[in-house]
């Protein structure tokens, strides 16, 4: 197999790899959103514990 | 009866810290599984006798709509733990599952859409999976424009919960509703578009991108449970040593 | 009607759950009566909303007879959602519901009494309205009693899940097209059996399988639908 026919996906490349292309964006748009979602928890976590810390 | 480990699951700091050392269990095998599943559907994997090499779509399509419902049913589950016991981190859990679920329903429709344009001739039929996908789709959307609705979080999460319940008595309904709906109007003469006959060579792939997915899911509810616990919790005593570790 | 008939009556004598529901029953007919020129807006939407298609498609009755039953269900579904929203209104607005939530009588039959009010107030009067509305769509007058038939039974379940949505978005301003997301997608088994039951007695022919599911999916909702939208009550009065 070379590497233009895998691509081709025998005739069927133009809707194979979009569904590929969706669904792995899905995959690392959901990795990354996870990943900002606790590191901006943190960041709040740490803001909160600083105003508290000096106010107590 | 050894049921403390289910009593500290009712502990946000417990259940943080769990989540932390689990994450990158589940993390790592899901990529290498993907990734070895990848391989082997696309490249080893014989095509298929009717439908070609189009056919591999099925391993990207077959485990978004896998994970639409895994995802509810978790969802729903810890739903419905956090009203009958109570339990705060059991909401947080529901919490994380919609907008993974969400996406990977849209996903599902999606690559459905991809695969039926080939076989069928169309972007979109109205057959019992994508129609049932789509419902699916809409009763996420109901789930978190519930939960936006409120601004108190204690609210929002028993108000989310109980509708989550009532989807998941609601949803094998619906798929049997549809699935009978669409066998009335069959034309006998159209080609029924469905999997092709499976041989092992083919399911070997499709079973390692099924638990791929799936440990890719816990892989993303533990992260995101730790983003709303801290979120929760607010200024708990235990989160000043968490965060700073 | 006093509602502390309902929520106080007698402690000694402690009237059963079944009493207590007859009478909050009894209230809401009696209330809706005194404002008897409200139930025709169900109604008269559903009679708008099904002479637009005629308007919308085409004015032949050999064109519009195939969609018949669809449309019956489709403004019947409509109609139902925008009844939905004085459910509980009234109560909530004046502290009724709140007054039920604490009187310590059984809160899933009080609501079960108010969704029954709710169907013999907009249900019914939708299922005995429909024929007429079939007829403009070109439907047989001998389809009639099938259509009251599928499009009551179906009205009890659409008002059974419709009050679980509408206690879930109790206080959620302007909450219409929220409880039109949450209640649409829950409702399609009903829709799906209840157009098929109709479109068979469009059709002349026997519709007793899709009532018969269509029934089978009321009875789950009464069992099941006051007690999830007794717990979203209580849920929205914390």
């Amino acid at each position: 197999m070379t590497l233009s026919s895998f691509l081709r996906m025998g005739g069927y490349a133009r809707f194979l790899w979009p569904a590929y292309g969706i669904t792995f964006a899905v995959v690392i748009l959901n990795i990354v959103w996870a990943r900002r979602l606790i590191a901006r928890a943190r960041t709040e976590a740490l803001r909160r514990l600083a105003v508290h810390g000096e106010s107590s | 009866m050894t049921w403390t480990w289910f009593h500290r699951l009712a502990s946000p700091p417990h259940v943080y810290r769990l989540a932390q050392k689990l994450t990158p269990w589940f993390a790592w095998p899901a990529g290498i599984l993907i990734l070895a599943a990848l391989y082997d559907g696309l490249v080893l994997a014989p095509p298929d006798y009717q439908q070609g090499d189009g056919f591999r779509i099925l391993y990207v399509h077959a485990p978004s709509a896998y994970m639409s419902v895994l995802v509810y049913m978790t969802m729903a589950t810890a739903a419905a733990v956090g009203l009958i016991w109570r339990m705060k981190v059991a909401h947080a859990v529901a919490a994380s599952c919609a907008p993974v679920g969400a996406s990977f329903t849209a996903t599902a429709l999606l690559t459905g859409m991809l695969w039926g344009r080939p076989m069928w001739g169309t972007y979109w039929e109205w057959d019992p999976r994508l129609t049932s996908e789509l419902l699916l789709f809409f009763i996420y959307l109901g789930y978190m424009g519930l939960r936006s609705a409120f601004d108190d979080v204690q609210r929002a999460d028993r108000a989310s919960a109980v509708l989550a319940v009532v989807g998941a008595v609601d949803v094998p309904i619906i798929h049997y509703s549809v699935v009978w709906w669409n066998s009335l109007h069959q034309p006998a003469s159209l080609l029924r578009f469905g999997k092709p006959t499976i041989f092992i060579s083919m399911l070997i792939p499709l079973l390692m991108m099924f638990l791929g997915f799936t440990l890719l899911f816990a892989a993303l509810l533990l992260t995101r449970l730790r983003g709303e616990i801290l979120r929760r919790e607010r200024t708990a005593s235990w989160i000043e040593q968490a965060v700073t570790s | 009607m006093s509602v502390t008939a309902i929520t106080v009556a007698g402690h000694e004598d402690a009237p059963s759950a079944f009493t207590v529901a007859r009478l909050a029953l009894a209230r809401d007919l009696t209330l809706a009566y005194r404002k008897r020129e409200q139930l025709i807006q169900p109604l008269a939407f559903f009679a708008i909303v099904t002479t637009l298609f005629p308007l919308a498609i085409t004015p032949e009755l050999s064109g519009l007879r195939p969609i018949a039953a669809g449309v019956l269900w489709v403004a019947a579904l409509l109609s139902a959602l925008l009844a939905l929203e004085f459910l509980f209104r009234d109560d909530s607005h004046d502290g009724t519901l709140e007054q039920y939530a604490l009187s310590g009588r059984s809160l899933t039959w009080l609501l079960f009494a108010k969704t029954a009010a709710h169907w013999a107030l907009t249900g019914v009067p939708l299922a005995l309205v429909a024929p007429l509305a079939a007829a403009a769509l070109g439907a047989p007058i001998s389809a009639a009693p099938g259509i009251v038939v599928s499009i009551a039974i179906g009205t009890v379940a659409l008002s059974l899940i419709g009050a679980i949505g509408a206690a879930l978005t109790l206080g959620v301003k302007r909450s219409g097209a929220l409880l039109s997301l949450l209640t649409l997608p829950l409702s399609v088994p009903i829709v799906i059996f209840g157009a098929r039951a109709t479109e068979l007695a469009l059709k002349g022919e026997s519709y007793a399988a899709p009532v018969e599911l269509l029934a089978a999916i009321a009875v789950l909702g009464l069992t099941l639908a006051p007690l999830a939208a007794a717990a979203a009550v209580r849920i929205s009065l914390e």
